[in-house]
């Protein structure tokens, strides 16, 4: 009889651990945007849930987005070839591959974790600070359309979606700090 | 006298129908307060249904403009509301700047804009429904070739 109820309070805490799980996995994400401006007291906070954005921009046909896809010309790549760069990034270890050192500046550009990562810096006081984040999985997404030339946006923020709690974006100079993540939270306390 | 029991009961029946119906849409708030002495307090509330019948019955050659500019984007703005309907309740902006703040959110169904400032603090709100059924009428207002 014991083991029966044994039994059952184990198949019942099973079953209640898949349905929170279930539950938790059709969370919806949101994309934030925060700018800050602590000296002028301004703040500027945008959420959108990525279903929804991902089901939106499919319908937005207008200058170079048709169908959640963005068309890059060349002159606007300078002759970059971008697809080949990231295939290269892609099968190569973590490490950092790109590190410019000029006047003033310093750019850092890594594959860490499975993130792509861009770290700019610039020198003085209230020079821009940039540190950029994206999972590789986002950057495959993007690029996965059957043209060279075009962007799959839509899929990127399905991948974006995927990817769970990230901080993309943080920009900060001397006044402002803006931020770019997604979470599961639709606000931003 | 039973009979005048009937007809009031049917007319009293017809009337909370009426009503029903009327409010089935939800309601549309704007409400207006002046941060001033004597300053001026607007409150309206209008059943949301009103919204798409008065889209309907408005002259057709004084929206087709609006109407024509508006089929463009058409299939964003029903995507847009679609899954507004679906999402759950979020705030899509919030500005604050010294002496003034504005929120616009989704809430319970419906868009709420809030405007809050030193002089006044509007509260404007609006059920999605009512909404995409205005965006109904203001599309089916535009000349035939436009859509």
């Amino acid at each position: 009889m014991a083991n029966g109820f044994r039994k059952l309070a184990l198949l019942g805490a099973l079953a209640l651990a898949i349905s929170t799980a279930a539950i938790a996995a059709q969370k919806d994400h949101y994309l934030h945007i925060k700018v800050d401006d602590p000296a002028k007291g301004e703040s500027v906070n945008v959420n959108v849930p990525l279903s929804m954005a991902e089901k939106i921009l499919p319908t937005v046909n207008r200058g170079n987005l048709h169908q959640g896809r963005v068309t890059i010309s060349n002159e606007d790549m300078d002759g970059v070839d971008l697809r080949t760069i990231l295939d290269a990034i892609r099968t190569a270890p973590d490490n950092e591959f790109v590190t410019v050192k000029q006047h003033g500046q310093d750019v850092r550009v890594a594959k860490l974790n499975g993130n792509l990562v861009v770290h700019v810096r610039e020198a003085g006081e209230g020079g821009h600070k940039v540190d950029i984040t994206v999972p590789m999985k986002v950057v495959d997404a993007l690029f996965s359309t059957a043209k060279k030339d075009e962007l799959d946006v839509a899929a990127a923020l399905r991948a974006l979606a995927d990817a769970g709690d990230t901080l993309l974006v943080s920009v900060q100079d001397a006044t402002q700090h803006v931020r770019i993540w997604v979470d599961s939270r639709s606000s931003q306390e | 006298m039973l009979l005048l029991g009937k007809i009031a009961l049917g007319l009293a029946g017809t009337a909370v129908a009426g009503v029903g119906l009327l409010c089935s849409e939800g309601m549309i708030q704007v409400n207006v307060i002046e941060k001033r002495p004597e300053g001026h307090h607007i409150h309206v509330m209008a059943p949301a249904l009103l919204l798409p019948i008065g889209m309907h019955f408005a002259p057709k050659e004084g929206i087709s403009e609006a109407s024509a500019e508006i089929q463009l984007w058409l299939p964003t703005i029903r995507a847009a509301l679609a899954q507004l309907r679906e999402c759950d309740d979020f705030a899509f902006v919030e500005v604050k700047e010294p002496g003034q703040q504005v929120r616009v959110a989704k809430s319970g169904g419906s868009i709420v804009v809030d405007v809050n400032s030193e002089e006044q603090s509007v509260h404007v709100s609006a059920p999605i429904r009512a909404m995409s059924s205005a965006v109904g009428e203001l599309a089916a207002a535009a000349p035939a070739t436009e859509r």
